[in-house]
């Protein structure tokens, strides 16, 4: 503090390297202040292409703002552990499916991992884990292990898929980390369309090619259910069935145009489903969700044959009534062939129209494979199922020796993309939930930028102005620290490529207010000192002297918290530590150092008196 | 300009009436959260909000009524910017099918006032909990570390009184958010994550007060007999109650201006940083000084002095 040159050099220095740092952010907004004013857009873009290097430049080395600010979505995906565990098992029975579906209620609320989960609910019934997994001689540690690990390359091999997924749907500067043992956290800039994104993410993307059993087998499969559920009376009268997503399902029967209500107490199905001649099985529109979880209830898939599965169609057919019908199958449930062996995927329109539809090529072994299959089953029907879902079902024709397939009935052009993303990109080892989403639409955010810009601007004009009538001379040394914290704390932002976000705003302004306590604490210590009947130049040196102590507990303290903010809260919470702490942080140079500086000249030319402190 | 020029108030005197003050109001806090409880935001609840903003005026309850018609369950509220409505339901995962569960319901019901879903936030309760212990593991951290801190920095007892201190306005903060809660329509002071960043800040804030008017006393309480005590409490607190208030002012002023201008995300927070600061200063002067002047007289003994000032 008394080596005057030095802190004179370190001032400039600091003050320059802020503004150099800055300099892109200001450039970047001149030139698109620039582009705006074109009157055309052929002259707007005639200069962002003569000026591009500069307005890329400019852009990359800016001030960026968080996703709250600029608009985009915040995502946490979970990898579905349970389902990951069912498949490595075997000789799964009624009991593990029992014990599985506790691990999978406990797991939804407990913030503890699934591998403990499961071991501590298998200790519970006495069952050793070999019985379920890997070797039969494995002890439960081992199995555990191997568990742990296989949930690991699950959620890196998770993180690359959506990574790949992301890319070739295009968006700017992606950020895909993993958290925890299961968690991915993406954020994405400027998203047109979440909605597309959103299905992008979560699909598996399982692709499975499934022979379909004969109609008679179907009817007769829903012949039992109809006497099952007939017994059991109240069950296929469904009144509101509530959904997941809070709403209420309405009534499944009341919509549709069903087969006479007189054959409903006998045949309670015939409420929801109709069959037609030619042997086809539909489910309205309104009744699909009912449909499909009747589906997956225990009982019902229990009256189904051991090899088989019934399926519902992915896409709606329109049947001459106008209305929306979406096909049920019945599909051996052994798979005949894996998305796996597909290599290459193309979006595309078919042949007699204007049908999106998805052209698929296969490996080696995929051909070898399709080839026998398409041979063995002409005149049969394989439906083409993913995630779940028949999106075609065709029959076969001949045999297929060059591993082609398709995907039809596919809803839209842009939806043929995303199946070729999702197809190219791979399934994922398990189904991915999101967890978390926080989404702001663009302009919501620009109303964000307004409110903290305004906040920032009166934030500094009262905090600066009352420091100029409280101390009078003495306040313009402050409030010239004041703006060099603020150029301070957005310099580090900008040369760290930390995003500036709505909290980080709130930050600055929260430092604004405490950054002059230091000049506050050192002003009203000299004036105590100038009371005594010190000289101005003593008063000063006096001042800072003994205030200083102060001054470093409480940025100590400031700082300590704000540091633990930043290791413990997530996103917008660590915006605001990290602008309090760099705030906090130069408060100790700028309050203390800058105008200490300040005050030795002001006093040097006679600014500052003995009079000067109000 | 001078406010607190040469004051000379007796705070160690009064000192039980401000104990009292502080007491009712913890109490009454705490009464209020046992009975009423604290509004959890959805990072601590789990759930999803919805900000729908509309182009034209359209009334709250026409907007209730289209998604009640539509299936949609869940609250609908004023949201704090104009024409907006924020809706809160349960978590699910599926916000595609929400999001077009409440476009259908407006477009059919109000044809001519498009509208936009301008932000979604959705928790689902397993990173809620998360989230609830991260929250938790911060504010005992803060604690500990700053107790850490003053401890070596100061004697115990002080240490020991400006986390009282701390307590005493963290806890008086959750109070009054218990109590006010739901009340305003313009800030429903639920407790989210900003919150925690807010209890924080107070947190950081109430040391820092505290500590400064610590410093005076050490600094004057060199070497002098127990007896003299009282005077040099009240007259340290004295002469830094200027800067006391004149920071306090400062920083209610940027918050207050945050309060107003930031908008409704920002409001819970803004609220509860300011009322931290309001009881911060006033605890600083009246329940972490008189506490260590207090426990020294009931023991009877001298300050054994760590650290010291800088002179």
């Amino acid at each position: 503090m008394k080596n005057k040159p030095f802190n004179l050099f370190l001032i400039v220095l600091v003050t320059a390297v802020s503004l150099w740092s800055l300099w892109p952010t200001w450039r970047d907004y001149s030139l698109s202040q620039q582009m705006d004013r074109f009157a055309s857009a052929e002259d707007s873009l005639k200069f962002s292409i003569s000026h591009r290097d500069e307005i890329e430049n400019a852009r990359r080395k800016s001030l960026k703002l968080g996703l709250d600010l600029k608009g985009g979505m915040h995502l946490v995906m979970e990898v579905d552990q349970v389902d990951l565990f069912e498949q490595k098992a075997w000789n799964k029975d009624a009991r593990f499916h029992a014990i599985m579906a506790k691990v999978r209620q406990k797991a939804a609320t407990s913030d503890a991992g699934v591998i403990d989960l499961l071991a501590a609910e298998f200790r519970k019934e006495n069952i050793r884990l070999s019985r379920y997994f890997y070797d039969i001689r494995n002890s439960d540690r081992e199995i555990t292990g191997k568990l742990q690990k296989e949930s690991e390359d699950a959620l890196t091999r998770a993180r690359e898929i959506i990574r790949n997924r992301i890319d070739q749907y295009g968006v700017a500067e992606p950020v895909i980390t993993t958290q925890g043992t299961r968690r991915i956290i993406i954020e994405l800039a400027g998203v047109s369309d979440e909605n597309r994104v959103r299905n992008l993410l979560k699909g598996t993307a399982k692709l499975e090619f499934k022979l379909l059993r004969e109609p008679e087998v179907l009817l007769r499969v829903l012949d039992k259910l109809n006497t099952s559920l007939a017994s059991q009376g109240s069950v296929a009268s469904p009144a509101t069935v509530p959904d997941t997503s809070g709403r209420a399902v309405p009534a499944a029967g009341t919509l549709l145009t069903a087969p006479p209500r007189t054959a409903a107490a006998a045949r309670p199905l015939n409420d929801v489903l109709t069959v037609l001649q030619n042997g086809n099985v539909y489910v309205s529109e309104e009744s699909r969700e009912f449909v499909s979880r009747l589906f997956q209830r225990d009982d019902i898939k229990a009256l189904v044959p051991q090899d088989s599965e019934l399926l519902l169609a992915a896409k709606p057919d329109q049947l001459p009534d106008g209305r929306n019908y979406y096909s049920v199958f019945l599909v051996r449930k052994t798979a005949e062939l894996t998305g796996g062996v597909i290599t290459e995927a193309k979006a595309s329109f078919s042949a007699e129209g204007a049908q999106p539809e998805v052209l698929m090529e296969m490996n080696s072994e995929g051909t070898a494979k399709w080839a026998r299959i398409t041979g063995a089953n002409i005149g049969k029907r394989v439906a083409i199922v993913l995630d779940g879902a028949v999106y075609s079902a065709p029959v076969v024709q001949s045999k297929i020796p060059n591993g082609n397939s398709v995907i039809n009935g596919i809803g839209s052009v842009d939806e043929a993309k995303d199946l070729e993303i999702v197809l190219k990109a791979g399934a994922l080892p398990a189904p991915v939930r999101i967890m978390e989403e926080r989404t702001v639409g663009p302009s919501l955010g620009a109303d964000y930028i307004r409110a903290g810009m305004l906040s920032m601007m009166w934030g500094f004009i009262a905090v600066s102005v009352f420091m100029l009538l409280y101390y009078r001379t003495a306040g313009i040394a402050a409030d010239m620290a004041l703006v060099l914290n603020i150029l301070v704390v957005l310099s580090v932002l900008a040369g760290f490529s930390a995003s500036l976000s709505l909290p980080g705003i709130a930050g600055i302004v929260l430092t604004m207010g405490m950054a002059v306590d230091a000049n506050v604490l050192i002003n009203e210590r000299i004036r105590e000192e100038l009371a005594e009947g010190k000289s101005i130049v003593s008063a000063v040196a006096a001042g800072y002297d003994k205030a200083f102590s102060s001054i470093l507990d409480s940025h100590v303290t400031t700082l300590a918290s704000a540091y633990l903010l930043y290791t413990f809260g997530i996103g917008p919470i660590q915006g605001f530590a990290v602008t309090l702490m760099i705030g906090t942080a130069a408060s100790l140079f700028t309050a203390v150092v800058v105008t200490k500086e300040i005050f030795t000249f002001m006093i040097s030319k006679n600014i500052l008196t003995d009079k000067s402190f109000g | 300009m001078r406010i607190f020029h040469k004051t000379s108030f007796d705070f160690i005197k009064y000192r039980k009436i401000a104990y009292a003050i502080s007491i009712i109001l913890l109490l009454s806090g705490m009464v209020s959260l046992a009975f009423r409880g604290l509004n959890y935001g959805i990072d601590f609840r789990g759930g999803s909000e919805v900000v729908i903003r509309f182009e034209k005026n359209v009334d709250v309850g026409s907007v209730r009524a289209a998604l009640k018609d539509a299936g949609v369950s869940g609250t609908l509220k004023q949201y704090g910017i104009d024409r907006s409505f924020l809706l809160s339901t349960v978590f699910s995962g599926q916000t595609n099918e929400l999001k077009s569960l409440v476009s259908n319901a407006f477009k059919n019901r109000f044809p001519e006032n498009s509208n936009e879903i301008v932000r979604i936030d959705s928790v689902g309760p397993s990173i809620a909990s998360d989230l609830k212990w991260s929250a938790l593991k911060a504010l005992l951290g803060a604690l500990a570390a700053i107790l850490l801190y003053v401890g070596v920095r100061y004697e115990l007892k002080f240490a020991a009184a400006g986390v009282v201190a701390i307590f005493h306005d963290v806890l008086t903060v959750l109070g009054m958010f218990s109590i006010l809660g739901g009340l305003f329509a313009f800030m429903p002071l639920e407790i989210d994550q900003s919150v925690i960043a807010a209890f924080l800040t107070v947190a950081g804030y109430s040391i820092t007060d505290t500590v400064v008017v610590y410093d005076r006393i050490r600094e004057r309480i060199r070497g002098k007999k127990p007896s003299e005590y009282e005077a040099i409490f009240n007259e340290s607190m004295n002469q830094t109650l200027s800067r006391t208030i004149i920071t306090g002012g400062t920083t209610l002023l940027s918050v207050l201006i945050l309060f107003i201008f930031a908008g409704p995300a920002i409001r819970g927070f803004a609220f509860a940083v300011f009322s931290g600061i309001l009881i911060g200063t006033y605890s600083s002067i009246f329940v972490a000084a008189p506490l260590v002047y207090d426990w020294l007289r009931m023991t009877k003994s001298s300050v054994k002095l760590r650290g010291g000032s800088a002179a």
